[in-house]
């Protein structure tokens, strides 16, 4: 065995079976998956009655949390947190759990097909013909584009690799998840105050006092459950429970679990945070940078819906902070002036002079694989992507891991744009609405039967790289869409072939792995690839064990001039409307019926959406729960039932993103309103969209839909006990 | 007439401090329902659908309560509370039960539900102050290849038939097993059901309340900690440790 793991202590692993993924090392190329056995006949790492256990990548979400799944007898039994792991110490959220239901999901696409768009038929085909269609749109890299999700990381080096070679322009990805975390808006923030675009690191679990612009962090920012530890962290403080202040019209689940609500009306988070600014600066050096000079406290605290004293009393308290830390969620930055706030609540941490220091903001970690920041696609780009297709010179499109038709908000006008393509091809591993408009869908795996990796682009503050392993065999005649597009490489021939010289998935992984090989500081060091991608496999990926975070520095930020400003809503309505992402589905957990029978966790609604509107408000339009209403945007129009919640501003509205598929499998289907409807096209100077600078109209319609929520039983059989 | 010896009952249980027990620690459950989807995946939990969820048919053993307080601006929360079975060790459920299906574990401590004894009377139900209790009103549907990954530890229930949280004795029994093979106790902390396992927070403590130094025992006597309708007397084992709001407050 290696060095840092005795052969004892490694037998002790197994033993416990923790993370005792089945050991390969050494094994030919046909041990490499794993394959479902008769009962009467078990592979040899399988006893009757005893569970194994495989280490892998969680791919719900981008964030990479380890996984270790049990199985038994070539089914997958129950997933659990991978404890070795970094990001999650073993630990997992709702999403995580449910992704059972992606494997053994009723309405999975099972064998390659075409079809007629739209139509929901489907004539198998088979692999060969699959490849040879895939390998006709590389003979044409100029007409050919790549629009990716963001998970797995592997498949997207791969395609990037494989565009440059051949000239195709590069792969762009995207997640609904990137628009509602605005993360274009916090890289770019970060290269303008910071010199360097990154998703940043904010060390919650050190902090005493914290901010919270709009940050779910609890729920569905950037890595939750990483952060929930680190919230839990601040909660037990070594010397001090943490304090946290959260900034945002709705209570969020984030917001409940903070100390003070904050109900700032939105767009108004620039004033505020520099507001903060100066009232902090001057408490504690006495004078206000050139930065937060020009704000009027008592005009932003004014606009903001917010008393003088409170704002003063917030400024105090984070004065007073030992390890202040201000973190920019993705509802602030979705504003026309997204950009500008992310930078003043950047430069509000380098006044407080956290960078760098425990409860404070840092640099991500080097990545393993490569230095570069590797951020979605910002709207801006979409929109770029769309007009391409729009003007025919795009001739095939290749969609993978993302759902755009349903993902992306409607008056881009993707569907449309869709039409004008020739050949679309999906990659999709259910019948969602892009895979329905495609002509092809050759489906993946999905995540629990595929290889690869994810970089872990935040949560953490140790490098990472995130292994995934089949845990099961495919349970269908799928196809992973690296190997697929290894074989049309090969096909193709020329540059595509010559950039893609790898016999399988496995040897193209391993070729990125290569330089991990003896490299130090790891968690486990092996000499040879053999054994290195024996204790890859076995521990879900490969890690350092000391942080290697960097500390950003901000030299010049607090000397710029700024004249912060109100943002400014698209729309004539008289409501904002603040569009958040379910905090249990998510972008892609529709699919999943226990996700869908998973309450929701401030309203408790189950198999649908809702508008949630304070009581005042419903009062006045004669609304009451339940009540159906048209809201409608300058930019369509959805029909939701309403949730009365004291929780929220009177002038906003809130409707949850997940629900209102057309397609996606029968749990999905016809369920709920897709606000991706009512979101326009406005843009920050980042380039992302402004989702949460949208006002919206709203009009009974005498109809009554009543929501399926968990509360009602309890609230109901409480006050029956009482009687 | 028989002679009635309920106080005696009542005391010879109120020396015991019970066998396994959970503390939840308020002030970190984010309220994320990770805990939810855990426990539905580890015990089988069917789903029910939207109709029959609306009419409060839904068979979550763990659920997660909160309530909010007041007008805006002046809201506030009451904190998130993830209510379970609290495996009372002077069960309410129990002797309303006509056939002997919900009893109380000797060796356990814990209450069980015996599925097969179960005719569906539901006075368990109607007897339980938390509300722990689901019943299966249906069949209901796990369309193929779901069953896939049912659990085999743990029994498939079909209509007619009430089930509740077990502390998952399945895994209780299975690192008894393991200790008992190598001659051993089982350690404090070796036994987590799958809400504790997958809470992102930590905030589900599992262990043994007979060792007063396992971590449970200790969280469950500090001066957080109170139970759900103590004053019943149904002597519950879980312990909910309470918010700290004003706990380190600056300014």
């Amino acid at each position: 065995m290696t060095e840092q793991l005795s052969r004892r202590d490694f037998l002790k692993l197994v033993g416990t079976g923790a993370a005792s993924a089945a050991v390969l090392t050494g094994c030919g190329p046909a041990s490499r998956y794993v394959t479902r056995e008769p009962y009467t006949k078990m592979p040899e790492y399988t006893y009757n009655g005893q569970s194994t256990y495989y280490a892998t990548t969680c791919r719900e979400c981008a964030a990479g949390c380890g996984l270790v799944v049990r199985t038994m007898q070539g089914r997958a039994i129950k997933v659990e947190g991978n404890k070795y792991h970094p990001v999650n110490l073993g630990k997992t959220c709702a999403r995580g759990q449910a992704t059972l239901h992606s494997l053994y999901n009723p309405d999975r696409i099972q064998e390659p097909s075409s079809h007629v768009r739209g139509d929901r038929d489907f004539s198998t085909t088979d692999w060969d013909t699959a490849t040879g269609i895939v390998a006709e749109a590389l003979k044409n890299p100029a007409e050919t584009a790549f629009l990716l999700g963001l998970a797995p990381d592997h498949l997207f080096d791969l395609v990037s690799d494989l565009c440059k070679a051949i000239g195709a322009p590069a792969p762009l990805r995207y997640g609904a998840l990137s628009l509602f975390e605005a993360r274009t808006t916090l890289g770019e923030a970060s290269r303008i105050v910071f010199g360097k675009p990154d998703l940043l690191f904010f060390d919650l679990g050190n902090a005493d006092v914290t901010f919270s612009f709009g940050a779910n962090f609890l729920e569905t920012w950037i890595s939750p459950v990483a952060y929930t530890r680190g919230f839990a962290q601040m909660r037990r403080g070594t010397n001090r429970r943490g304090y946290l202040v959260q900034f945002e019209a709705r209570m969020s689940q984030t917001a409940m679990k903070a100390d003070e609500w904050a109900a700032i009306l939105p767009g108004t988070e620039e004033l505020v945070a520099a507001a903060l600014g100066k009232l902090v600066a001057e408490q504690k050096f006495g004078s206000a940078p050139a930065l937060f000079e020009a704000v009027d406290v008592a005009q932003a605290a004014d606009a903001a819906g917010l008393p003088l004293e409170t704002l003063e009393r917030y400024a105090t308290i984070l004065a007073q902070a030992q390890n202040p830390l201000v973190i920019p969620g993705g509802a602030a930055l979705g504003q026309s002036n997204g950009l500008e706030i992310a930078q003043v609540i950047l430069s509000l941490n380098a006044l407080l002079g956290n960078l760098g220091k425990p409860g404070g903001v840092y640099h991500s970690p080097a990545s393993p694989l490569t230095n570069s920041y590797r951020r979605p696609a910002s709207i801006k780009e979409i929109s770029a992507l769309i007009e391409k297709l729009n003007s025919g010179k795009i001739k095939t499109l290749i969609v993978h891991g993302v759902n755009p038709v349903f993902e992306l908000p409607t008056s881009l006008g993707f569907e449309a744009a869709l039409a004008k393509v020739p050949t679309v091809i999906s990659l999709a591993s259910f019948p969602d609405e892009t895979a329905i408009l495609a002509d092809y869908v050759f489906p993946d795996h999905t995540g629990l039967e595929s290889w690869g990796y994810q970089q872990v682009s935040a949560g953490t503050g140790q490098t990472l790289l995130s292994g995934a392993q089949p845990v099961v065999a495919p349970y269908y005649n799928t196809k992973s869409t690296t190997d697929v597009l290894l074989a049309a490489a090969a096909v193709a021939g020329g540059k595509a072939a010559a950039a893609l010289p790898f016999k399988d998935e496995i040897e193209f992984i391993q070729g990125k792995l290569a330089g991990l090989v003896g490299a130090e500081g790891g968690f486990f060091n092996a000499a040879d690839m053999p054994s290195f991608w024996a204790e890859f496999q076995q521990f879900g990926g490969w890690w350092k064990n000391d942080p290697s975070l960097g500390t950003p520095s901000a030299a010049s930020a607090l000397e710029k001039k700024l004249t912060p400003a109100a943002a400014q809503p698209e729309g004539d309505g008289e409501f904002h409307l603040l569009v958040f992402p379910s905090p249990i589905l998510a972008e892609a957990g529709a699919n999943k019926p226990w996700l869908q029978e998973t309450p929701d966790p401030t309203t408790t609604v189950m198999w649908n959406s809702w508008l949630e509107m304070n009581p005042v408000t419903a009062e006045e339009l004669g609304l009451t729960d339940d009540d159906v209403v048209r809201v409608s945007s300058a930019f369509g129009e959805v029909e939701v039932s309403v949730y009365k919640v004291p929780a929220i501003r009177p002038e906003v509205v809130a409707i949850p993103f997940g629900q209102g598929h057309t397609a996606y499998g029968r749990y999905a289907e016809n369920r709920g309103a897709n606000p991706g409807k009512l979101l326009g096209a406005q843009i920050n100077a980042a380039g992302d969209l402004a989702f949460a600078g949208v006002k919206v109209k709203i009009e009974k319609t005498g109809k009554k839909r009543p929501l399926s929520r968990l509360e009602g039983r309890t609230r109901l059989e409480a006050a029956e006990n009482k009687g | 007439m028989a002679k009635h010896n309920i106080p005696e009952v009542k005391a010879d249980l109120e020396n015991t401090t019970g066998i396994w027990g959970m503390a939840i620690d308020q002030d970190l459950c984010t309220g994320c329902q990770a805990c939810v989807a855990a426990c539905a995946m580890e015990n089988n939990i069917a789903f029910v659908g939207e109709t029959d969820a609306g009419y409060g048919r839904s068979l979550h053993w763990l659920r997660i309560e909160h309530a909010f307080e007041g007008e805006f601006p002046e809201v506030q929360t009451s904190g998130f509370q993830p209510v379970l079975c609290q495996q009372c060790g002077n069960a309410p459920c129990e002797p309303v039960c006509p056939v002997f299906a919900s009893v109380h574990s000797q060796a356990q401590d814990l209450n069980l539900q015996v599925y097969n004894r179960c005719v569906g009377t539901r006075y368990c139900a109607n007897n339980c102050p938390y509300v722990a209790r689901v019943f299966n009103m249906r069949d209901y549907d796990r369309p193929e290849p779901l069953s896939n990954q049912l659990n085999p530890d743990v029994t498939v229930r079909r209509r007619g038939i009430m089930e509740k949280c077990t502390f998952c004795i399945q895994r209780i029994h299975k690192v008894e097993d393991q200790a008992k093979s190598e001659g051993r106790e089982v350690l404090d902390g070796e036994m987590q059901p799958a809400c504790a396992q997958a809470c992102p927070a930590d905030a589900i403590i599992f262990g043994r309340l007979d060792d007063p130094e396992s971590r449970v025992s200790k969280l469950a006597k500090t001066g957080r900690g109170s139970q759900l309708f103590e004053d019943l007397g149904t002597l519950p084992r879980v312990t909910y440790l309470k918010e700290e709001k004003d706990y380190g407050r600056l300014g």
